[in-house]
C-alpha cells in the first residue's frame, strides 16, 4: 500500500477518535499543560543548587505532597536523582543530558 | 476469538487463582483464568517480603505468575472481565468481555519505549497513586503477560506511542470484544481490598496526608517501589518516628466491618522489622487492641519484634489529628494504666482491614454471608463451595486469611473441583453413601 | 547373570534432545539484582563484565529478577537466537528457583542440566554485607567456578520410575479421613492406618463446632461412612506402620494390625464379664473403662475391642469357662506412591501442680469440661465433686505462649513458645455455652490477647461480652496462681491474678470450677519420624519444605503432611489442610510414573575393579551393589548402582581407589575445574580444558 495513504487513513483515525474521546482529551491536555509547567518550574529550582521537596514547594508555591508525587515522577523518568540528604530530608538534582 | 471448552475457569489471578489453576492443570485439566487486571499477581506481587520468614515476594510469586503463563493446560486472560454466567446441562455458559489495551498482545515484547516516548504522566495505581506511569505503560517490571496497556482516559491520543513501537504493535482501532467459554466448573478466586483509608473520620484521613495505609508502606519498603526507600508521602521527609493503628478496618461496628481481618497484626510487625531494618534509627510504636499472632512462627515472630525494640502499646486508637508540620498525633487510652496521652509521629499507618474485591451475587449468582464474603454452607465440611454445585471458592475471597492459608485453600478448591469433574462425568465413579459396615476381622 | 551391557542404571535411553551438547560450548552468564537482595551490596554489573571476558562466554548480562517471566525469557530468547547452550545463572539459593530456571531452559529446548546454579544471595550478599568489594570479588569467583563447570557439563536425563498409584495414610482423625477420602475420588486407591482401634482422632471427642455450632459426632459420622463406603479406599484399624522402605512412587510398608480380640456376637457377654478397668482415654480420663470396650456410641467400627496394652492378662469367666484372650499380630505388606501423615495432636498435660492441676480436684482441662458437659447434658444444674457450680474461671495459653524461664520445660528442654490457635474461639465458645445453658453461672476468662482471628470466630468475643461475660488480662511473665481455698469458704479454689485491665491489680476470684485452656502438642510419632525420615520444626511439629512455595510437602520425596501434625489447626484447617495434600498426591502419583534428579552416582564400568569400597562407606539401603558379571564367558564383579535409592552424596565417590564412580552432573573433574576458578590468582589465565 502506498505509504501516503497509509499515513493519511493514520492520521484520519486519529482525528475522528479525538472526536470521539473529546471530553477526556481535553482534560488531558489540561493535565499535560500543567505538568509541563510543574516540570519547568521545578527544574528550574534545583538548576543553582540541589533542593528539599519543602524547598522546592515553598520556591514555586505548591503543596509539599503534589510537589513530591513531581519528584517521584521525575526521578522516575530520568529527570532528577537523589544527591545527599538535608537532616532527615533528601535532596534532588537535575540529571544534565549526556553530551554529544 | 473462538468460543473455548474446558473443564474449569479460574476468576482472579492472583495467588490464590494462580495456585487453584496451577493444581488443576498439573492434575491434567484445562483451565482458564480470567484476570480483569492487565497483568496476574494480585495484591501479593506488591509486597515487599513476606511473613514470617521474610522472604523476597517477587520471590515467591513471579515463579508462580510465569508458571501460570507457559503450563501447557493453562490458558491465561488478562484485562477481561466475565459478564454473564447461564447454567445448562452442558455446563457454564460464560460471557467474558475482553477490554482493549489499543496494543496488539502477540506482537508487543514489552520493551517500554511507547511509556518512554508518552507525554502524560499520572498516578500509579501500582504504587497506591504516589508513584507515577504514563498513559500507556507496561504495569510494572514483573508484569505477566509483559505487554503495555494503554489508559484511554488520560490519552491525548497523540500517537506518539505508535511511532515509537518498533513493532508497530499500538492499534487505536481496538474495541472491547466479547467471546463465550463453556465450562464445566468455576473457582471464584476474586481476592480483596483493603478497607477504606477515609473510612473513619476519627482518623481524619481526609486532610492527613502523613497517615497512610499498609500497601502504600509495603511499596515504600519493595526494592522497586515509588521512592526507593521509605519517604513520608506529606513532604518527603524520612521518618523517625512512625506509628502502627491496628484494627483500623476491623472489629469496629461503626464502620459496618465487625470481623477480625486476620492478617494485619502480622503485617504490621513484618513492616516494623523490615523498618528497623531500612530506618535503624526510627521508633516504631504498634498500638493494638489484641495482638494476634497465631499461626506456626507467628508468635516467635512478635517476641523476635518486641527484640528488636518494637514498642507495643495496648490501646485502641481513638483519634488521629496532626499539628502546623503535618506531623500525624495520636490520641490514645492506654489499656493498662489508663492514661490517655497524644503521641505525635512523623507518620502513622493505619492497619487496614479486607473487604471482599468483588461481588460475585449479580454475575454468578452465589450467596453472600452477612461479611459479603462469599457463603460457605458447609465451612467445616465442605471449605471451598459455595450455594451452587460447581462453583467454587478459595483464597480471600472466602474471608481474610494470609498467603500461606490461600495457597493450602487453592489446593483444596482445586481437588473439590477436580472431584466434582470426574464424577460429574463418569457415572461408574460414584458411589453410594451410607452402605452397612465393612466386616472387621476379630480373633 | 546380566551382561555388560544390559547395565543402564535404570536411565531411559538419553535422548539427544540436543545435538549441540558436542558442540564447543557457547556459555550464557546470568548475574541476577534479585530485587536488591544481591545488587544492594554485590556489584553486579562489574561481576557481568568481568564474565564476559572468560573464554567460552558468549553472553553476560544482568537482570532485576532473573525468577520472573521477562527474566526467563530473556534466557529463553538467547539460547533460541544466540544458540547458547549452557547457561550459568548467579541468584538466590538454588533451593528456591533451581527447578524453575530448569523449566526455563527445557522449554528453550535445552537439555535442563546444561545449566549450572551459583547462589550468590545465601552465600555471598546476605553474609558479606559489611563488605561489598569482597562480596563482589567473591561473586566473581564464584560466578567463575560456574562457568568452568558448565563447560563440563553434559546433558543428562532425569530418573523416570514407574509409580505404584495408591497412596498410604496414616492417621484416622478427620485430616487422615478427609485426605484419604480426597485421594479415593480423584482415582487413586488408598489405606489408611489408624493406630487406635477406631476412626475418628480428636475430633469424636468434640461436641458442638465453631463457628457453625455444628455437632462434631454428625460431621464425623458423615465423613466416616464416605470413606468406608468408598470401594477404592481400605482401613486398617487398630494398626501401625512399622517398617518402611524404597523410594517416592515405590514405597514398600510393613502394617501390624491387633486383633480386635472378641467376636463381635458375644463381645456384650465378655465386658460384662470383665472386671479390669483402666481410665478412660475418651473421657481424658475422667471416667474409668473396661479393657473389653467400644470408645463411644456410634464409633466405627462398632465392634468392641481388647485394650491389648492394658490388658493384664486375667481370664474372663464366662458360663463357667476361663478364656484367656490374646492378641493374634497380622502382618501386612503393602506398596505405595505416597505416604501422608496424619498423625494429629494430643493436647498439653498439665503438670502436676500446674496451675493446681493434678492436686486441686476442681481444676480441669477445657477437653475435659467438653468431655464432661457431654456426659451431663440433660442436667439442669452442672455440679462438679457434688458441689454446684456457679462461678468457673478459664485460664487461656495453658501450655502454649509460654516463656522460658516461668514455665517448666518439656522433656527436651524447650518450652512450648507458639500459639496454639484454636483455644481463645474455642474458650470463648465454651464461654456461651456455659452461660446460655446455666444463666445463672458467672464466667471469668483469664487471657493475654482473644485470637480469634477465623470467620465468624469474633462474633464468639462478641456474644460473650454480650453474655456478660468477665475478662481479665494477665501478662505471660506473671502467670496466675490457683490455690485450694482455706477450709470453711464457700468456693474450693481461690484465682489470684494480677489484672492489667483494672491497672494491674491483684485480685482474687473464688471458683468452683478452674479450666484450664490445654494447648495442642503434636503427637508422639519419634518411630515414625525415624522411619521415614522426616524433619521436625523447634516447635516439635512436622516440618513443611517451605510454607510457601510447598506448604504440604516434607523434605522427603513422596511423604506429604496432612492436619495437625504440621501445626495446631481447627477442623476447618484441618479438612483444608487434608485436601491440599490430596491434590499433592494427586499431581505426583497421577501419571504413573515419578522423576527424581539425575543426581545420582554412575559408575564407569571399564575402571571399575570390583574393590567393593564403595557398598562399605555407602549409607543408603540398596543404593549399590556388587553384582557379578559375565563377558565372553569370564566372571567378574562390578559395582552397580540403583539410582532410585541413591542420594547422590558421594560417599562412594571419595572411597573409590579407581576414580571409577562419579556423582552425575557433580564429577570430579567438575568440582577440579570449579576449584581452579576460586584459587587462582589470575582469571585470565584460567586454562580451559
Amino acid at each position: 500500500m502506498d505509504e501516503k495513504v497509509v499515513a493519511r487513513a493514520r492520521t484520519e483515525l486519529l482525528k475522528r477518535l479525538r472526536d470521539d474521546h473529546k471530553p477526556s482529551v481535553e482534560r488531558t491536555q489540561e493535565l499535560l499543560k500543567e505538568q509541563k509547567r510543574v516540570q519547568q518550574a521545578v527544574c528550574k529550582s534545583v538548576r543553582e543548587r540541589s533542593k528539599t521537596v519543602p524547598e522546592i514547594a515553598s520556591e514555586i508555591e505548591m503543596p509539599t505532597h503534589e510537589v513530591l508525587w513531581y519528584v517521584t515522577s521525575f526521578k522516575k523518568y530520568g529527570l532528577l536523582r537523589e544527591n545527599g540528604m538535608c537532616g532527615d530530608y533528601p535532596l534532588y538534582e537535575r540529571v544534565e543530558e549526556k553530551a554529544g | 476469538m473462538e468460543n473455548k471448552q474446558v473443564d474449569a475457569v479460574v476468576v482472579g489471578g492472583g495467588i490464590a487463582g494462580m495456585q487453584a489453576a496451577l493444581d488443576l492443570a498439573d492434575q491434567g485439566h484445562k483451565v482458564v483464568l480470567v484476570e480483569r487486571e492487565p497483568t496476574i499477581g494480585g495484591k501479593m506481587i506488591m509486597l515487599s517480603k513476606v511473613f514470617p520468614t521474610l522472604d523476597c515476594c517477587s520471590c515467591i510469586t513471579t515463579p508462580k505468575m510465569s508458571a501460570v503463563a507457559h503450563h501447557p493446560n493453562i490458558e491465561l486472560f488478562t484485562y477481561c472481565e466475565v459478564q454473564t454466567v447461564n447454567e445448562s446441562s452442558a455446563g457454564f455458559e460464560i460471557n467474558v468481555l475482553k477490554k482493549p489495551r489499543y496494543v496488539n498482545e502477540k506482537t508487543c515484547t514489552g520493551c517500554r519505549n511507547c511509556e518512554f516516548e508518552c507525554p502524560v504522566t499520572v498516578p500509579s495505581h501500582f504504587d497506591r497513586n504516589l508513584g507515577s506511569y504514563h498513559a500507556i505503560r507496561v504495569p510494572f517490571s514483573t508484569a505477566v503477560p509483559q505487554t503495555a496497556v494503554l489508559d484511554m482516559e488520560n490519552c491525548l491520543l497523540c500517537g506518539k506511542c505508535e511511532k515509537a513501537c518498533p513493532v508497530g504493535a499500538v492499534d487505536f482501532s481496538q474495541q472491547p470484544r466479547y467471546f463465550n467459554i463453556l465450562t464445566q466448573s468455576i473457582i471464584l478466586a476474586t481476592g480483596f481490598e483493603l478497607t477504606d483509608l477515609q473510612a473513619k473520620k476519627e482518623y481524619g484521613t481526609r486532610k492527613l496526608k502523613n497517615v497512610i495505609d499498609p500497601m502504600m508502606m509495603e511499596r515504600f519498603l519493595a526494592p522497586t517501589g515509588p521512592y526507593g526507600r521509605v519517604l513520608r508521602p506529606g513532604d518527603g521527609k524520612e521518618p523517625t518516628s512512625i506509628a502502627y493503628v491496628q484494627c483500623a478496618g476491623s472489629r469496629d461496628e461503626t464502620l459496618g466491618i465487625d470481623y477480625c481481618s486476620r492478617v494485619c497484626c502480622m503485617y504490621a510487625i513484618k513492616q516494623s522489622m523490615l523498618l528497623n531494618g531500612a530506618l535503624p534509627l526510627a521508633d516504631i510504636t504498634i498500638y493494638y487492641m489484641d495482638i494476634r499472632t497465631f499461626g506456626k512462627g507467628y508468635e516467635q515472630f512478635y517476641q523476635n519484634a518486641q527484640a528488636m525494640g518494637v514498642e507495643f502499646v495496648r490501646g485502641k486508637v481513638a483519634k488521629i489529628h496532626e499539628d502546623e508540620e503535618h506531623n500525624p498525633i495520636v490520641r490514645v487510652e492506654i489499656t493498662e494504666s489508663g492514661e490517655v496521652v497524644e503521641r505525635t509521629h512523623d507518620l502513622v499507618v493505619l492497619s487496614l482491614g479486607m473487604i471482599p474485591a468483588y461481588d460475585p451475587g449479580q454475575v454468578f449468582r452465589v450467596a453472600l454471608g452477612k461479611d459479603k464474603f462469599v457463603h460457605v454452607p458447609s465451612l467445616n465440611s465442605e471449605p471451598c463451595m459455595t450455594d451452587r454445585p460447581g462453583i467454587f471458592v478459595t483464597g480471600t475471597a472466602i474471608s481474610p486469611m494470609d498467603i500461606v492459608d490461600s495457597i493450602i485453600t487453592a489446593g483444596a478448591a482445586a481437588v473439590t473441583a477436580s472431584t466434582y469433574l470426574r464424577e460429574r462425568t463418569n457415572d461408574n465413579v460414584r458411589y453410594k453413601l451410607a452402605v452397612p459396615e465393612k466386616e472387621v476381622s476379630y480373633a | 547373570m546380566p551382561e555388560l551391557d544390559e547395565i543402564n542404571n535404570g536411565r531411559k535411553p538419553a535422548e539427544e534432545k540436543n545435538k549441540i551438547a558436542g558442540e564447543a560450548p557457547r556459555i550464557g552468564v546470568y548475574t541476577c539484582y534479585c530485587g536488591g537482595n544481591i545488587s544492594k551490596v554485590v556489584q553486579c554489573e562489574k561481576v557481568a563484565k568481568a564474565l564476559g571476558k572468560l573464554p567460552d562466554v558468549t553472553v553476560s548480562r544482568t537482570n532485576m529478577s532473573l525468577c520472573s517471566d521477562a527474566g526467563q525469557s530473556m534466557i529463553e530468547q538467547d539460547i533460541r537466537e544466540l544458540g547458547i547452550n549452557r547457561v550459568v545463572i548467579g541468584a538466590c539459593a538454588p533451593s528456591l528457583h533451581e527447578q524453575t530456571f530448569r523449566g526455563t531452559v527445557m522449554r528453550a529446548g535445552l537439555n535442563p542440566y546444561l545449566y549450572q546454579h551459583m547462589g550468590l544471595r545465601e552465600q555471598d550478599s546476605w553474609v558479606h554485607h559489611e563488605d561489598p568489594e569482597g562480596a563482589t570479588d567473591k561473586a566473581v569467583r564464584l560466578m567463575a567456578a560456574g562457568v568452568s563447570k558448565a563447560r563440563l557439563l553434559q546433558p543428562l536425563e532425569n530418573i523416570h520410575l514407574e509409580a505404584k498409584k495408591n497412596a498410604l495414610v496414616i492417621g484416622g482423625g478427620v485430616a487422615g479421613l478427609r485426605a484419604a477420602l480426597e485421594i479415593a475420588r480423584l482415582g487413586l486407591r488408598v489405606t489408611l492406618v489408624e493406630k487406635s482401634p477406631f476412626l475418628g482422632g480428636r475430633m469424636a471427642q468434640l461436641d458442638t463446632l465453631f463457628p457453625t455450632g455444628e455437632s462434631a459426632s454428625l460431621l464425623l459420622r458423615i465423613l466416616i461412612e464416605r470413606v468406608a463406603a468408598h470401594p477404592s479406599i481400605t482401613l486398617l484399624t487398630y494398626a501401625e506402620v512399622t517398617e518402611v522402605s524404597g523410594y517416592v512412587g515405590n514405597f514398600h510398608v510393613t502394617v501390624q494390625q491387633h486383633s480386635r480380640g472378641v467376636n463381635p456376637m458375644v463381645a456384650d457377654m465378655y465386658i460384662a464379664a470383665c472386671n479390669q478397668e483402666v481410665a478412660d482415654e475418651y473421657n481424658h480420663g475422667l471416667t474409668q473403662r473396661k479393657v473389653i470396650y467400644k470408645a463411644y456410641p456410634g464409633c466405627y467400627p462398632s465392634s468392641p475391642v481388647v485394650d491389648w496394652e492394658n490388658y493384664d492378662g486375667s481370664p474372663i469367666v464366662l458360663n463357667g469357662k476361663q478364656v484367656v484372650l490374646e492378641d493374634e499380630i497380622n502382618t501386612i505388606e503393602l506398596d505405595a506412591g505416597a505416604i501422608v501423615l496424619a498423625t494429629g495432636f494430643d493436647p498439653y498435660l498439665p503438670k502436676v501442680g500446674e496451675y493446681g492441676f493434678g492436686e486441686i480436684p476442681e481444676v480441669v482441662t477445657l477437653p475435659q469440661l467438653i468431655r464432661y458437659l457431654a456426659l451431663h447434658k440433660d442436667e439442669n444444674q452442672l455440679l462438679w465433686n457434688g458441689h454446684a457450680v456457679r462461678d468457673v474461671v478459664l485460664i487461656h495459653c495453658v501450655g502454649s505462649r509460654q516463656v522460658e524461664g516461668i514455665s517448666e520445660p518439656q522433656p527436651d528442654g524447650r518450652v512450648n513458645d507458639y500459639c496454639s490457635r484454636v483455644c481463645c474461639t474455642a474458650n470463648l465458645h465454651m464461654a456461651n455455652e456455659l452461660r446460655e445453658h446455666y444463666p445463672d453461672m458467672n464466667i471469668f476468662n483469664l487471657y493475654q490477647d482473644i485470637r480469634t482471628y477465623g470467620r465468624g470466630h469474633e462474633d464468639y468475643y462478641r456474644q460473650a461480652m454480650k453474655n456478660q461475660v468477665r475478662f481479665l488480662l494477665y501478662h505471660g511473665d506473671e502467670l496466675p496462681e490457683v490455690v485450694a481455698a482455706p477450709t470453711g469458704d464457700l468456693h474450693p479454689v481461690l484465682v489470684r491474678v494480677n489484672d492489667y485491665l483494672t491497672y494491674g491489680e491483684e485480685l482474687e476470684v473464688p471458683a468452683d470450677l478452674v479450666v484450664l485452656a490445654v494447648g495442642i502438642m503434636p503427637r508422639q510419632i519419634d518411630d515414625l519420624v525415624q522411619m521415614l525420615k522426616v524433619s521436625r520444626g523447634v516447635d516439635r511439629f512436622l516440618l513443611e519444605v517451605h510454607p510457601k512455595l510447598r506448604p504440604v510437602e516434607t523434605a522427603v520425596n513422596g511423604v506429604i503432611l496432612a492436619g495437625s501434625a504440621q501445626g495446631p489447626m481447627n477442623i476447618q484447617e484441618a479438612v483444608t489442610a487434608a485436601s491440599a495434600a490430596a491434590a499433592k498426591v494427586s499431581a505426583l502419583l497421577g501419571r504413573g510414573y515419578v522423576e527424581l534428579p539425575a543426581y545420582v552416582a554412575a559408575v564407569d564400568p571399564v575402571k571399575c575393579e570390583g574393590s567393593g569400597v564403595c557398598v562399605e562407606v555407602c549409607e543408603y539401603d540398596g543404593a549399590i551393589a556388587l553384582q557379578t558379571l559375565n563377558e565372553n564367558g569370564k566372571e567378574f564383579r562390578r559395582a552397580v548402582v540403583t539410582p532410585a535409592n541413591c542420594s547422590g552424596c558421594g560417599a562412594c565417590v571419595s572411597a573409590c581407589p579407581t576414580r571409577a564412580i562419579d556423582i552425575q552432573g557433580w564429577t570430579l573433574s567438575q568440582y577440579e575445574a570449579m576449584v581452579d576458578a576460586i584459587a587462582i590468582d589470575d582469571l585470565t589465565l584460567l586454562e580451559v580444558h
